[in-house]
């Protein structure tokens, strides 16, 4: 057994995919109890028995969709429009516009690389230190992880089996709380750099301008929230809606760039259900052979109370986000810690997004965050330099995860 | 037959499989969003519901997925963890690309093997999806996708062992 797992540990450590590494746990697992390996195939198949999965392509296409027109640069002018003459409103808009979009994009890195490219130069332009717009523009990319309807938020619903919805209203208020302690860092290093209000015509014209994509947030999460759609029929809706609207009605994407945007997004799509589809056959084999019983045991030897697991929890997220992606995170190491919260009477609500908003800081942390290697890339900024811009963020960022670790209200205030 | 005829050959069949790769991609979430909002239409307007519009939908996600896979292989971009290898010594690099890949192929072998085992019962037992067409029509995409996989990236693996001219 320890041999083995050695073995992959250092195999996913040089690089290979993910998914091999999973599946060739659960089949040495599975061969170890002499049950037949077709069991891989038939868990696999559990993708095709999942109803909420229907929504992960159909997001995901959207957010692709969205971010290859020029969506992105008619909500920075609405928001420019409404925010703009606030002390550090620029900052507030940089936070909240990207905090929208990666709620439809899901972190993907297409935050920074849509939005990141607009709003870096305006912030330079409008006084705003560039190491400062630097650190904001990298930390911006996976704020709104939080907020419906992000993947991560419906994968951590499939995979924990609790309500999606509930996930979705848990989300709102812990967010908004990232948002806000960022937006209060960026009002207090820049106070002076207001510029004069825009006029009631800048106003109305970005209005008008943005008239097309005001509707959607307003028709997906009223949909969901008032119950009306099922996750899977909002993001039906919003496939089409965004379809018809950038390829019809404003016709900012030829066709003939839909293939490729189809592809890129099934790319990612393809990336993490096969991670799911194999880690649904691994946590199988977890489960049978009580593996999340005897973490239980284990940690209740040293662990005492609900407090200190949550501590204990949060080094142990803090660490794990560091070294792995979200949607990897959320496959394998959910199925494990559920029972074990549950054990301790955490709620597995409120666990879900302490683990999405310590995850978050994953794409910020040095080494291997995502998101430092992103602004690097595409600001040529050495990444050293993007490692010291993004730190005080980052700082930012663990206040408030601690506060939503430690504040369960904060999560389940609105959930039912 | 001369190594470069050959090599027009594979390249040629690589081309194909990207064109069709990308073309079910495009048919594949095309009738996902169709078949997704055409049923809500139905049923709010009309209060009609088709009864094998879920289970369809749920396969298409299937297929999605595993040709997604096929995809991230071919573009080299499934989630793996990439720290070390920047750090690595050239030599050791290389190395560490040959192990990887040759353990992705060998692993997505054993998938295409298994799931092919699948598929043949659920075809000797006449299991059936969305009514009564037969499942193995919808399931045989898992050992076609991972053996296609396992050959992606066999072919990584060789072309880093071949001597570069």
């Amino acid at each position: 057994m320890a041999g083995s797992s050695v073995f992959l540990v250092l195999l996913a450590l040089i690089g290979a995919p993910l998914f091999a590494i999973i599946a060739a746990g659960a089949m040495i697992g599975f061969s170890r109890e002499e049950i037949d390996l077709s069991v891989l195939a038939i868990e696999f198949f559990g993708i095709a028995e999942t109803p909420v999965l229907v929504a992960i392509p159909l997001f995901t296409f959207a957010g692709f969709l969205l971010s290859e027109g020029k969506a992105p640069q008619r909500l920075v002018r609405l928001s420019r429009a409404l925010l703009g003459w606030l002390p550090g409103g620029l900052a507030m808009i940089s936070l909240a516009v990207c905090a929208l979009f990666t709620a439809f994009t899901g972190a993907s890195g297409v935050t920074i690389i849509a939005l990141g490219a607009l709003l870096y130069p305006a912030l330079v332009e409008a006084g705003y230190e560039r190491r400062f717009s630097l650190g904001l523009i990298t930390t911006s990319g996976s704020l709104g992880l939080l907020f419906a309807p992000s993947l991560p938020l419906i994968l951590y619903g499939v995979v924990a089996e609790t309500p999606i919805d509930d996930l979705f209203l848990a989300g709102i208020l812990p967010g908004l709380l990232m948002v806000a302690l960022l937006a209060g860092y960026g009002f207090i290093r820049n106070r002076h750099t207001a510029t004069p209000p825009a006029g009631a015509r800048e106003v109305l014209a970005a209005v008008l301008e943005a008239k097309w994509e005001l509707p959607l947030p307003v028709v997906v999460l009223g949909g969901i929230y008032s119950g009306y759609f099922a996750i899977s029929e909002a993001a039906a809706v919003t496939a089409l809606y965004v379809l018809v609207v950038e390829m019809l009605v404003l016709r900012e994407i030829r066709w003939r760039e839909l293939p490729r945007i189809v592809r890129e997004s099934m790319v990612l799509v393809g990336a993490i259900l096969t991670i799911l589809g194999m880690s649904l056959a691994s946590t199988n084999y977890l489960i049978d052979t009580g593996v999340p019983q005897r973490l239980f045991e284990l940690t209740s030897q040293y662990v005492s109370g609900p407090r200190t697991f949550l501590v204990a929890l949060l080094v142990f997220l803090l660490i794990l986000g560091a070294i792995l992606d979200i949607f990897s995170a959320i496959v394998l190491v959910v199925p494990l810690i559920v029972p074990v919260a549950v054990g301790y009477g955490v709620d597995p609500i409120h666990l879900g997004i302490v683990f999405l908003a310590a995850m978050e800081l994953g794409y910020l942390t040095p080494p291997v965050g995502l998101n430092l290697f992103i602004a690097s890339h595409r600001f040529q900024q050495d990444i050293v330099h993007v490692y010291l811009a993004t730190v005080p963020f980052l700082l930012v960022l663990l206040v408030s995860v601690v506060i939503i670790t430690f504040w369960p209200a904060l999560s389940l205030v609105f959930v039912g | 037959m001369s190594p470069s005829r050959r090599v027009s050959w594979l390249e040629r069949l690589e081309a194909l499989g990207r064109v069709l790769e990308d073309g079910l991609l495009v048919v594949g979430l095309g009738a996902l969003v169709l078949i997704a909002s055409g049923q809500i239409l139905l049923r709010n307007v009309f209060s009609i519901g088709l009864v094998w519009a879920d289970g369809a939908l749920r396969l298409i996600v299937l297929w999605l997925a595993l040709l997604g896979a096929m995809a991230a292989s071919r573009d080299n971009r499934h989630i793996a963890i990439t720290v070390i290898d920047r750090f690595l010594p050239d030599g050791l690099r290389r190395a560490a690309f040959v192990v990887r890949q040759l353990f992705t192929s060998a692993v997505c072998a054993a998938l295409a093997w298994y799931s092919w085992l699948f598929v043949r019962d659920s075809r000797e037992f006449g299991d059936t999806l969305l009514g009564d067409w037969p499942a193995w029509w919808f399931q045989i995409v898992m050992p076609v996708a991972f053996a296609l996989i396992a050959y992606r990236y066999l072919l990584r693996a060789l072309g880093a062992l071949r001597p570069a001219r």
